[in-house]
């Protein structure tokens, strides 16, 4: 007989906190599954019952999940509610490793969650050219001419004279910053909110300025860095 | 491999030609076998600058056309052996220019033993400035000290950098700066950007500056190329700036105002 091949692997599983007061999430769920009905029956589960559920109310959570197509994998929590797994068949996963809590609601993706590393060019960026580095940050090491626009999702740092347009947070990333050592752009733009070369105040043209978006979005904030 | 040098600017009329002709017939002097090829086609003007405008028969069009043949076409230059000219069609515009057509020529002028091929660029980002720089192995960007002037040079800098085969390879086509017109008693005035104001915006290795010079039209008048009137301001910093792009280290000249005797400030009013 050939040796069997078993191994130890760790899976990645979504727990759903399922409330003591479950109507609300029902509803939230019923509302995602009706936007986009798929996306639910891709998504398998593992279940963790407030601890005041007895083993009917975890047979209707059961029931509603399966409605909206989403596969249980099994139930985790608790310790009283093994005896409730194995009544409705369904596997029980001990949760002794502390998973990460999320708080389930309208997915927020952190504005900073930029994904890949910076794109870095080697200037000088020329008037004409365009560079944008989507989803990540943009350094540029050398001159920007004048006429030439370097955006980015992210921050945007310049290593030498900025005399060109910038906008970084192109996607509408309000977070997003402008670092420069040479500064004297004639356009400047964060997540859309922008001003021309004359609104820049005067002392701050040719200095190393960082600009930002103050919490109303509304206004560029430009501050000297030295 | 012969090398590939093209002279361009973005803008027209700040000394493209001039200077095309200037360079190849330095190089030619410093004994190297040069050809200077005119790729404004339809709007030829190498031929009188170099002073073989009768001398015409086929050009540079015809050749890519296969109506003739490269040694029927180039035009051996009668003051120096070693410079050969290529001259744009009159009649024809610059899609006749093919990037096929242009690499066969340069690969034929390699093979035929030229060490330097100039590319005379014509103004303008389109196709004949492009094609002019598709093979550029070093490039002569010519400014005048003039904002507008500076600004387009930039931006060929940038098409340099993005659409010639080299940068297309990966590699970087050598840039070298050359400010014509200057006329250092406007920079002292501030009427006029200094060599220094130029150098700064375009960050580019500077290799002359060439004098505002009467020398210049009146060579372009009568066929001459600047830098063979030895006694002229202009041919010799022409002269300065072939030596510093083959690698000499020269002090720039006519760069400070000349100072005037009092003899001549009367004689010129006072001016």
């Amino acid at each position: 007989m050939p040796v069997p091949k078993i191994r130890l692997n760790r899976y990645s599983l979504m727990t759903l906190d399922w409330p003591k007061d479950s109507e609300p999430l029902e509803n939230w769920l019923r509302g995602q599954y009706e936007i986009a009905p798929s996306l639910m029956q891709e998504i398998t589960i593992v279940l963790r019952p407030s601890v005041e559920h007895r083993t009917e109310d975890i047979r209707h959570a059961v029931d509603v999940l399966g409605r909206l197509g989403i596969e249980l994998i099994g139930l985790t929590g608790d310790p009283c509610h093994r005896t409730a797994a194995a009544t409705l068949g369904l596997s029980w996963l001990s949760s002794s490793t502390g998973g990460v809590e999320s708080e389930l609601g309208p997915c927020k993706i952190p504005e900073d969650s930029l994904r890949e590393r910076a794109l870095v060019v080697e200037g000088p960026v020329r008037s004409g050219v365009q560079i944008y580095a989507k989803d990540r940050d943009l350094v540029v090491i050398g001159q920007v001419s004048e006429g030439a626009e370097i955006m980015a999702d992210g921050h945007v740092h310049v290593y030498g004279r900025l005399r060109g347009r910038v906008a970084a947070g192109v996607g509408g990333q309000t977070g997003a910053e402008i670092f420069c050592v040479t500064f004297e752009p004639e356009l400047v733009s964060i997540g859309g909110t922008y001003c021309g070369f004359d609104q820049i105040p005067d002392n701050l043209r040719s200095a190393r300025v960082r600009v930002g978006l103050e919490a109303n979005a509304q206004t560029l904030t430009f501050t000297s860095m030295g | 491999m012969a090398i590939v040098v093209t002279v361009t600017s973005g803008k027209g009329g700040v000394g493209k030609t001039t200077s095309s002709a200037a360079i190849a017939a330095g190089l030619a002097q410093a004994g190297y076998r040069t050809v200077v090829i005119d790729f404004d086609v339809g709007l030829r003007n190498l031929d009188l600058v170099m002073g073989v405008e009768r001398r015409v028969v086929f050009d540079f069009v015809s050749v890519i056309s296969g109506e003739a043949s490269l040694n029927q076409a180039l035009i051996q230059d009668k003051r120096l052996e070693q410079l050969s000219i290529l001259a744009a069609s009159q009649t024809k515009d610059k899609d006749a220019l093919t990037e096929d057509g242009v690499g066969n020529v340069i690969e034929q002028l390699s093979d035929m033993g030229f060490e330097y091929i100039v590319c005379d660029s014509p103004a303008g980002i389109e196709r004949g400035a492009t094609m002019a720089l598709h093979f550029a192995d070093h490039a002569v960007i010519v400014t005048n000290p003039e904002v507008s002037s500076v600004r387009d040079s930039d931006r060929i800098l940038g098409i340099l950098q993005s659409k010639s085969k080299r940068a297309k390879e990966g590699g970087k086509v050598k840039e070298h700066l050359l400010i014509t017109r200057y006329d250092p008693v406007r920079v002292d005035q501030g009427e006029m950007l200094s060599k220094e104001d130029v150098c700064d915006i375009l960050a580019v290795k500077l290799i002359g500056v060439i004098p505002e010079s009467k020398a210049v039209l009146k060579a372009s008048n009568t066929g001459f190329p600047v830098i063979l009137d030895a006694e002229s301001d202009a041919g010799m910093a022409y002269s300065d700036a072939v030596a510093r792009f083959l690698g000499e280290d020269l002090p720039l000249r006519f760069v400070t105002p000349k100072k005037q005797g009092l003899l001549s400030r009367i004689l010129s009013g006072g001016d």
